[in-house]
């Protein structure tokens, strides 16, 4: 993308915006500056992800105002200029006394102040932090430029709302200079800052917000061990010459490497092997070698034997429940990375390089890959879950059929009405859910919260837990009540892979349509949209007994009387209902 | 060189490269208003590889301005 040119990407996204379906994610851009020449570059970024984006600006210097009226749109991105704030703000501000310099923060603060309440339910809001880089990066003091964008910048970070994430666009200065980030030339003119290199840069660094939103997050980083975990190959050097930590020269680098996927774990990514090595080789390693920092349970899944990487990397597609295009693959050999790509193109595939002091900052450049916008609490315990997950496999295999298995787990769920502090898992999961997701809608944190405040609808989310763990809030079905009809809608309904194939889904439903009755309701709709990824549910609503009243090939509509439901009790699982906040 | 901007006109317009002659102007283009002539000017300079100063951005204001500014820099 960066070595397109304007009229290519003009060219690019105008035949892109042709042939794009689905549905339309509005962006609004408000801006106290001219940033026009952005909207169409950021329109070609979403969509050459497959996202059918439609980039507008709000009115010049509008931001306030214009706050409320693009509050609904899918994404509202804020370019508020420091030097435009008044104009010639650059250079008025070193003369102001302090009286003054007060009176203009006070006042610029309550414009931020309308605008985050203005925005308070718009679904998410990409808002660019204060800089005074393009105009004091020469000074050695800083001067009261400086000040007033620090005071306005940590002001914003103490009131932005949840749906707001703050962006430091000193970081693209940093990236590709001032001097090619910014045009004079236009500024005095008619107020337009920002070069093309600039817009560019922007729309690829913020991209990762929308796709995460989109549900376009990468999940996994799986290694391969050789060259790529350490240096050396283990089956030829043995474990004494393989080098793995500072002690060694060329190890330095495999450490921080090792350290860079713990921190990524941490933040819920998946971090697995496929390699070709003796299984138990490699288990001495992460089990017992001193200099290793990831270790055995650090690791979801395991694919280490002879069998061709394609093959493994679909198994851990299978085994996990996730698309082969949320796994990002890493190896050393040109032969191997070559072949993935080819036969598997929609895993993202790096290669290790060949100067070695570059492969931290590879991995480190493609961070933004697993971005996630809401951060939550089963992040941080999902390569514990999925252990659990492979455990309770291992388990499986012990038992002749699975209702017995399923019966030795002491599955409980335990099901949460409205309750607001689930609201980040449960956006989460919307974005993030593609297989058991029967109509795949994706909202925001703000979307969630003003279902639960609106007294029409039921925002249910269930934990699974059994004798192996707790898979923390996994399920999610936003129901839409009509207490005047008697009849309700359900709007979504999705369950994480990781709870898959225990019949959680069907003892649910038991629950649900209990739950309706007692609320008085006799009619219940459904719908399943098609996509790529949730075929595994096409027939859900039916095996329940739902008539399917309208067909296409995108979609089904059903209805339900629920006097009509087929109850197929499960009695190994125990439901709970956890009480509304 | 003629087709080259008209290529980058079309581009920046929308519009058919058979549509654009000496005569066209924002009076004859409906995109062509200020701000889709800073487009202009980028992919022209993009193009040509070469910059353009405040006095010939405010010139070029139909095709056969452009083409002679070009011409008239030698490119």
């Amino acid at each position: 993308m960066m070595d397109l040119k304007y009229t290519e990407i003009l060219r690019l996204n105008n035949d892109l915006g042709n042939s794009l379906r689905g549905d339309r994610y509005c962006v609004t851009v408000l801006s106290n500056i001219i940033t026009n020449q952005f909207n169409e570059i950021f329109e070609y970024v979403l969509r050459s992800e497959g996202i059918n984006a439609a980039v507008t600006s709000g009115d010049y210097d509008n931001i306030v105002q214009d706050a409320i009226k693009y509050n609904k749109s899918d994404l509202v991105i804020i370019f508020w200029e420091l030097a435009n704030l008044i104009d010639g703000l650059q250079y008025k501000a070193n003369l102001m006394d302090s009286e003054s310099t007060e009176a203009l923060i006070s006042k610029v603060c309550s414009e931020i102040d309308f605008t985050i309440s203005n925005l308070e339910n718009a679904s998410l809001v990409v808002f660019n932090k204060f800089s005074s880089i393009v105009f004091n990066h020469t000074n050695l003091r800083s001067n009261n430029f400086d000040v007033i964008c620090n005071k306005l910048n940590n002001y914003l970070e103490q009131r932005k709302g949840n749906n707001f994430v703050l962006i430091d666009i000193e970081k693209i200065f940093a990236k590709i200079s001032v001097t090619r980030s910014v045009d004079f030339r236009y500024y005095y003119s008619s107020k337009a800052l920002y070069t093309i290199e600039f817009y560019k840069s922007y729309s690829q660094f913020i991209a990762p917000i929308i796709k995460s939103v989109k549900g376009k997050a990468k999940k996994a980083l799986i290694f391969d061990c050789d060259n790529t975990l350490w240096k050396g190959i283990l089956g030829e050097d043995g474990a004494e010459k393989i080098e793995i930590s500072g002690k060694t020269k060329s190890g330095v680098v495999f450490e921080e490497v090792q350290n860079i996927a713990l921190e990524l774990s941490r933040k819920g990514v998946l971090i697995g092997l496929c390699s070709k090595n003796n299984p138990q080789d490699v288990d001495i390693i992460l089990n017992e070698h001193p200099d290793m920092s990831i270790r055995n349970n650090n690791i979801g899944i395991k694919k280490v034997n002879w069998e061709d990487k394609a093959t493994n990397l679909k198994a851990i597609s299978t085994e996990l429940n996730i698309g082969l295009d949320s796994l990002v693959f890493i190896d050393d050999s040109e032969f191997e990375t070559g072949y993935i790509k080819d036969i598997l193109p929609q895993v993202t595939v790096l290669k290790v390089p060949t100067n070695l002091y570059e492969y931290p900052q590879l991995i480190r450049s493609n961070h933004s890959l697993f971005f996630n916008v809401s951060q939550t609490r089963e992040d941080d315990i999902k390569t514990e879950m999925y252990l659990q997950q492979a455990k309770r496999a291992e388990g499986k295999n012990a038992f002749n059929d699975i209702e017995s298995y399923l019966s030795s787990l002491s599955l409980e769920v335990t099901v949460y009405q409205n309750v607001s502090d689930l609201i980040p898992r449960i956006s989460q999961l919307t974005q993030k859910t593609n297989q058991f997701n029967l109509t795949t809608f994706r909202y925001t944190e703000a979307d969630i919260n003003s279902f639960i405040t609106d007294g029409n609808t039921l925002v249910l989310a269930f934990d699974v837990k059994d004798k192996y763990g707790d898979s923390g809030i996994t399920g999610v079905c936003i129901v839409n009540m009509e207490y005047e009809n008697a009849s309700a809608d359900i709007d979504s309904m999705l369950m994480s892979c990781r709870v898959i194939g225990r019949n959680i889904e069907i003892a649910f439903f038991n629950f649900l349509i209990n739950h309706l009755l007692n609320l008085g309701i006799n009619e219940l709709r459904a719908k399943y949209i098609k996509t790529f990824k949730n075929e595994q549910v096409n027939l859900f609503y039916d095996s329940l007994g739902f008539q399917c009243v309208n067909e296409s090939n995108d979609f089904k509509d059903y209805v339900l009387q629920l006097n009509n439901y087929k109850r197929k009790e499960i009695d190994y699982i125990k439901i709970n209902y956890g009480k509304e906040n | 060189m003629e087709k080259r901007i008209k290529n980058v006109m079309a581009s920046v317009f929308n519009v058919e490269v058979s549509e654009i002659n000496d005569d066209t102007s924002p009076d004859s283009l409906e995109h062509w208003d200020s701000l889709r002539h800073m487009h202009l000017i980028t992919g022209l300079e993009e193009e040509f590889e070469t910059t353009f100063t405040e006095d010939e951005i405010v010139e070029m204001l139909n095709y056969k301005l452009i083409y002679d500014t070009l011409k008239n820099k030698n490119l």
